[in-house]
């Protein structure tokens, strides 16, 4: 853990005991990185939260390791920031981006902690494919697969319903749909890529209906453990493509125009909206073979404390 | 599925939304020719996704562009956020109106209040509190006041 803030180390002491691992505290990026490379820890934690602190980190690992060594794989690396993903734009497009944690865990470090820690688990245990994976021991877990993409507005309205038969705010299970709608989506139209790593359905209106055979199959899971939802869709492409990810879910429209392109079917805003409405994403993909998009939310009373929850970005890819 | 009822005031077409914004979607043939003027009520709109959002632009900007004048009345959550995240997502129309949630602090019930932006606009972002219909008790704003209404100060 490369950082000064007592917030972190307790978020971090959290993490490494839900994951099994032991906790080392650095607060100084230069030596945090003598440590790295004579330890080559299976995580790294690092304070991101301004340009300087990153640069300095950046600096300190090209000295001692360098950028694209392989004891640096951003597989491995979290970066922790109270700004939104918007405003870190020099971690996102940084070759040592891998994981993005918002700093909203205030007094609840640990909490927070506990459940990142479950995370950072299946990923140091190689177990990055698979929802139960997140969960406790025992969650059930639900399967839906998808034969054809008509079927797509009726499997967000079944976890909408299934929401709200949880309780769920309607307002909140509106929103979480919404984040399923997007993923599934992606998955029928984007994914899709030819021999070649052409996309096949990119100039396909979204509207088309297009049978979900062999590889195109398209698969849902629901798990809710009463405290935490995961939904995660998967498509059996593996064509994720971590840089146009990273524009896509870090553009802000607020303060210029979108630009609606008729060149592109699909629309390119769905999952900013999804990570700015509170939800967390884990991003698995392994190339050629399968793509593994899950999103988290924490069950809230109410919309406030659902918007103003922990959340984080995590991407795992495999070459 | 969107479902729409129009009516036709003098030179002004008032048109209701009923339903989620999606893919299926095509304005153009729901409403039908462009008037002088057209009022949109969004109350029943609970959902719009990403390609409902690029449908609603092409069709908004293109029928601002013939010189509709275009007024948004009632606006649910799901259409405030997106006024909220993009910046031409009004299309040079005018927001009259609004849908504020509240959530009961007794018996956790969501509620919604009506309220006219230039009402808003005076309250300075301190949302006030509200009763709740079902149990009488207090009822907070269920937002944070600065993000739903930051097109204020866009």
């Amino acid at each position: 853990m490369i950082s000064n803030r007592q917030e972190d180390q307790d978020f971090a002491g959290e993490v490494a005991t839900v994951a099994g691992l032991s906790l080392t505290c650095c607060p100084d990026p230069k030596i945090g990185v003598e440590k790295i490379a004579a330890e080559e820890p299976a995580v790294i934690l690092v304070d991101g939260e301004t340009q300087e602190s990153y640069l300095a980190f950046e600096a300190a690992i090209q000295e001692k390791i360098g950028l694209f060594s392989e004891k640096v794989n951003p597989n491995f690396i979290h970066f922790i920031s109270t700004e939104g993903l918007e405003k870190v734009q020099y971690l996102i497009q940084s070759p040592l981006f891998g994981h993005f944690i918002l700093r909203t865990f205030k007094d609840n470090a640990k909490e927070a902690g506990q459940h990142y820690g479950k995370i950072v688990k299946a990923i140091v245990e190689d177990k990055i494919f698979g929802l139960e994976n997140f969960f406790k021991p025992g969650t059930k877990v639900q399967s839906v697969k998808l034969v054809v993409t008509s079927q797509k507005p009726d499997a967000v309205e079944a976890v909408k319903n299934y929401l709200m038969a949880a309780k769920f705010q309607s307002r909140i299970a509106t929103v979480i749909s919404n984040a399923v709608d997007e993923l599934l989506m992606n998955a029928m139209f984007d994914a899709p890529v030819d021999n070649l790593g052409k996309p096949q359905f990119s100039l396909t209106s979204r509207a088309t209906v297009i049978k979900l055979e062999g590889k195109s199959g398209v698969e849902m899971k629901i798990a809710y453990d009463g405290k935490y939802i995961g939904i995660s869709v998967i498509d059996q492409f593996g064509s994720l493509d971590k840089a146009k990810l990273m524009s896509h879910i870090s553009k802000i429209y607020r303060d210029e125009e979108y630009k609606v392109k008729s060149t592109a079917a699909g629309a390119g805003i769905g999952l900013a909206t999804v990570f700015r409405s509170g939800g967390s994403f884990f991003f698995a993909s392994e190339a050629q073979e399968r793509t593994e998009v899950t999103v988290y939310f924490k069950r809230s009373e109410n919309f406030r404390e659902f918007k103003d929850q922990f959340r984080f970005l995590s991407t795992q890819f495999k070459f | 599925m969107l479902t729409v009822t129009k009516e036709q005031k003098g030179n002004a077409l008032h048109v209701t939304f009923s339903g989620t914004i999606e893919e299926n979607v095509n304005f153009g043939s729901l409403i039908g020719p462009a008037p002088a003027e057209l009022f949109i009520t969004l109350k029943d709109v609970p959902r719009i996704n990403s390609v409902g959002v690029k449908t609603w632009i092409k069709y908004f900007e293109s029928v601002k562009a013939n010189g509709t004048k275009i007024t948004y009345v009632g606006c649910s959550s799901a259409i405030v956020e997106q006024i909220n995240l993009i910046s031409n997502f009004t299309c040079g129309g005018t927001v009259e109106s609004i849908y504020a949630p509240y959530s009961c602090t007794v018996c956790k019930c969501e509620l919604l209040s009506l309220f006219k932006i230039e009402d808003l606009k005076k309250l300075n972002f301190e949302m006030p509190e509200s009763k709740c219909v079902k149990c009488g008790g207090k009822a907070i704003f269920d937002d944070i006041p600065e993000e739903y209404l930051s097109f204020f100060v866009r």
